[in-house]
């Protein structure tokens, strides 16, 4: 397999598409087909082999624009002194000289690879990288030759000496940008893998915020996973086996010919779920997680109803119908705009505003979801309404972001609310969120 | 028919002339990826927003090939007897009955009961044969004795099942029938499947195929595209419309208009003799490339700055 094309594959692969070796095989073909000769021709063919989303192609077109890229060396500011000839000289010391930037170009790629340079990973292996390649390259030749020039000591060797300096200046600088590029295409794999292994693991409520696109895919991956299993699920629920004793029963009117015939079937329960969300500073970040998550779920939950709370109670199950999640979700970390007191959390108040606007809508079915620290400021708590819902609801669960340790201490709550819980889980990581959605949805 | 063929499609820019000529304006990245598909035998998945041209290519393809277009549209709900083939349940019954003295006579010379099942055993294959079998569009293209162009149009409104049960014919170009074995291709057929992504496609289904993003047109090609499909509109006119339109794409409606719809009002407006276009006659016809209420009223608000500025473009 090309070499080059090979390379191009690993770049892209860390770049987040993903290239199956069937499809590296059709881009090989397509490169024999079409040549290196045209590059827009050669983008075009490798984007329909390789690309196969429109997020894909926008990095592909990066990726491909950075690759191809190279293979140049910036213009010297040395002249070529033409006549001359450097036979005394070491290889690299005469392309210098003469500003064969040619042959520099390819002896710089060649060495490049017998050092594996797309094996390069992390930041503090470039100047190691750079050095490898200089002495592939035959840097000693060169260093050996300045020296060489000035034992002479002649005013000819002198100038030669000053010029091959420079010369040796301006390689450094060009292998060091090379290997820079090198970097920047192949360093991500790795490093890539470890931060969103980090990221599922860490806690959300002190996430940086540079991080923040980066869960939004990831959540939008476990997504698609949980819903393409549940989909199946729901599927494999449709099929039934002949359910017997239903049968005869039903055709006993045909005096016991089983003329109709009666399938078992398994209830799929899509749950209808009420949030109960504490956008309080603590807890906002954790909430907007959550919200992702049911939000995206919303072909396997009937019904989503969702209220947020902080001094006071209100309903914002509408921003969600009138905007995509995202804005709906920006409108709400910031509390502009909502029917809400943003003081210091009360759950006792806030209970009861859910006890005048939301109560109606608990039912046998519902699974009421509450996601807090519970962490009152010491007013009164409220449980007997806690109470009532859990005894009209299906299932109350509570999600509280701090760790099992804390709770009941200071103005925590905890222990006097959990009692009325279905299931307390502590939920602060995004590891955390997939196993409580994954357990709303399960069948029974 | 296959030197022809290879003639034609020798070279992008050969394909590009050529696509022209059928009346189809396409970019260099659209005709390399045809040129792909046909030398390395691979479906192309075209994708891209409604009304740019996706199922037009197939179409001009087949045009341009000189081999017949086989199309299968998919909806949810669509399986493999309506894709790919179905038993003659009737013609089978019909023949049975016909034959029933000629079964009669085969079994009554056997004596015991086992005997007579052997015998009939002999027969059974002539009730599924090819004869018997209703090929629907897929086993159709496989049999194309000059090949096809077969287009899966709006591959992403079926379900999975029928997504993964392509697969086989997407990258082996056969097919298993249970009663008669795997029938093959006789010629390649070039297969385009088209996708509106209302869903993310399996990375199977993917993997087997080129991909190809058609975006809409910038203006300098759909003005090209305006002077071929509807050919009188003036130069100024042409210019004016384009830019129109291309302006109303960048607004937030809930619909923008496809190039279909440009070349519509096109000949809309050719039809009422207009030279350029004015506020009132944009107003008139705007239901020509919009086609809801609240779209229509979101850019009647505008029209005036729009016309404006499209009627600037043209120099008038």
């Amino acid at each position: 397999m090309d070499h080059t094309l090979r390379e191009f594959i690993r770049a892209l692969r860390n770049a987040g598409i993903r290239v199956s070796v069937s499809e590296s095989i059709d881009a090989i073909n397509a490169v024999k087909l079409i040549g290196y000769a045209g590059k827009e021709d050669l983008k075009n063919s490798l984007s329909a082999s390789l690309a196969k989303t429109i997020r894909e192609k926008e990095e592909f077109d990066a990726c491909f624009d950075r690759f191809f890229s190279f293979d140049s060396f910036s213009d010297p500011d040395m002249t070529a002194t033409c006549d001359r000839t450097y036979d005394s000289r070491s290889r690299l010391s005469s392309m210098l000289l003469s500003g064969d930037r040619a042959g520099l170009i390819s002896s710089m790629i060649q060495s490049a690879r017998q050092m594996n340079i797309a094996g390069i990973q992390f930041q503090t292996q470039k100047s190691m990288y750079v050095m490898r390649v200089l002495n592939a390259m035959g840097m000693d030749g060169v260093d050996r030759d300045i020296r060489l020039l000035l034992e002479e000591g002649t005013p000819a060797a002198q100038w030669e000496a000053a010029e091959l300096a420079e010369a040796r200046k301006y390689l450094i600088e060009n292998v060091r940008d090379f290997v820079e590029k090198y970097y920047e295409l192949f360093s991500l794999s790795a490093t890539d893998q470890v931060i969103e292994n980090y990221l599922r693991n860490s806690r959300l409520t002190n996430m940086e915020e540079r991080y923040l696109h980066r869960m939004q895919q990831i959540i939008q991956r476990m997504v698609k996973r949980l819903n393409d299993l549940h989909s199946r699920k729901k599927k494999a629920s449709r099929r039934g086996v002949l359910d017997f004793k239903k049968t005869l029963r039903k055709n006993i009117a045909y005096q016991g010919m089983l003329f109709e015939t009666m399938w078992k079937t398994k209830k799929i329960e899509r749950p209808d779920i009420i949030a109960i969300c504490d956008i309080s500073r603590s807890v906002s970040r954790i909430v907007r997680f959550l919200l992702l998550f049911l939000y995206g779920m919303n072909e396997e939950i009937a019904r989503i109803r969702t209220f947020v709370f902080c001094s006071s109670m209100t309903e914002v199950t509408h921003l969600f119908e009138e905007y995509p999640v995202d804005q709906a979700l920006a409108r709400i970390q910031n509390g502009a705009g909502l029917d809400i007191m943003m003081g210091r959390t009360d759950y006792g108040r806030s209970f009861l505003d859910f006890r005048d606007k939301g109560m109606g809508s608990v039912t046998k079915k519902t699974t009421v979801l509450i996601l807090g620290d519970a962490r009152n400021n010491f007013y009164d708590p409220r449980t007997e309404i806690l109470k009532t819902i859990s005894e009209r609801c299906k299932r109350l669960i509570w999600l509280n972001p701090e760790s099992r340790s804390f709770w009941g201490t200071g103005d925590s709550e905890m222990p006097r609310y959990a009692p009325f819980c279905s299931l307390v889980r502590e939920c602060n990581t995004i590891n955390h969120l997939e196993a409580v959605v994954a357990s709303l949805l399960r069948i029974h | 028919m296959q030197a022809v063929k290879d003639h034609k499609f020798s070279s992008i820019e050969n394909i590009q002339k050529e696509f022209k000529n059928a009346g189809y304006i396409c970019n260099r990245r659209i005709a390399t990826t045809v040129y792909l598909a046909y030398h390395l035998g691979k479906p192309v998945l075209v994708e891209g927003p409604a009304g740019v041209g996706k199922t037009e290519l197939a179409k001009t393809t087949a045009v341009f090939t000189g081999v017949p277009l086989i199309r299968l549209q998919c909806y949810e709900g669509l399986d493999e007897s309506k894709a790919l083939y179905e038993w003659k349940y009737g013609k089978q019954l019909l023949y049975t009955q016909l034959l029933k003295d000629k079964l009669d006579r085969i079994i009554l010379k056997e004596e015991r009961l086992s005997e007579s099942i052997d015998r009939l055993h002999r027969y059974d294959d002539i009730f599924f044969s090819p004869h018997f079998l209703e090929p629907r569009p897929l086993l159709k293209a496989l049999q194309q004795e000059k090949g096809a162009v077969l287009l899966i149009d709006e591959v992403d409104k079926s379900d999975d099942e029928f997504e993964a049960f392509l697969l086989e014919i997407l990258s082996d170009f056969q097919v298993s029938i249970p009663e008669i074995g795997t029938i093959e291709c006789r010629t390649r057929p070039l297969v385009f499947l088209t996708s509106n992504n209302t869903r993310e496609l399996s990375e199977a289904l993917k993997r087997r195929c080129l991909h190809l993003y058609i975006p809409f047109p910038d203006a300098t090609l759909e003005k090209e595209i305006i002077r071929i499909r509807v050919p009188g509109v003036s130069d100024k006119l042409q210019k004016q419309l384009v830019h129109f339109i291309q302006q109303v794409r960048n607004m937030e409606i809930k619909k923008v208009p496809s190039i279909g719809e440009t070349i519509d009002w096109a000949r809309v407006l050719l039809l009422l003799h207009s030279e350029s276009l004015n506020p009132d006659l944009v107003r008139d016809t705007l239901h020509v490339i919009l086609k809801y209420e609240e779209d229509i009223r979101i850019v009647q608000e505008r029209i005036h700055p729009l016309t404006e500025s499209a009627v600037r473009t043209s120099g008038g």
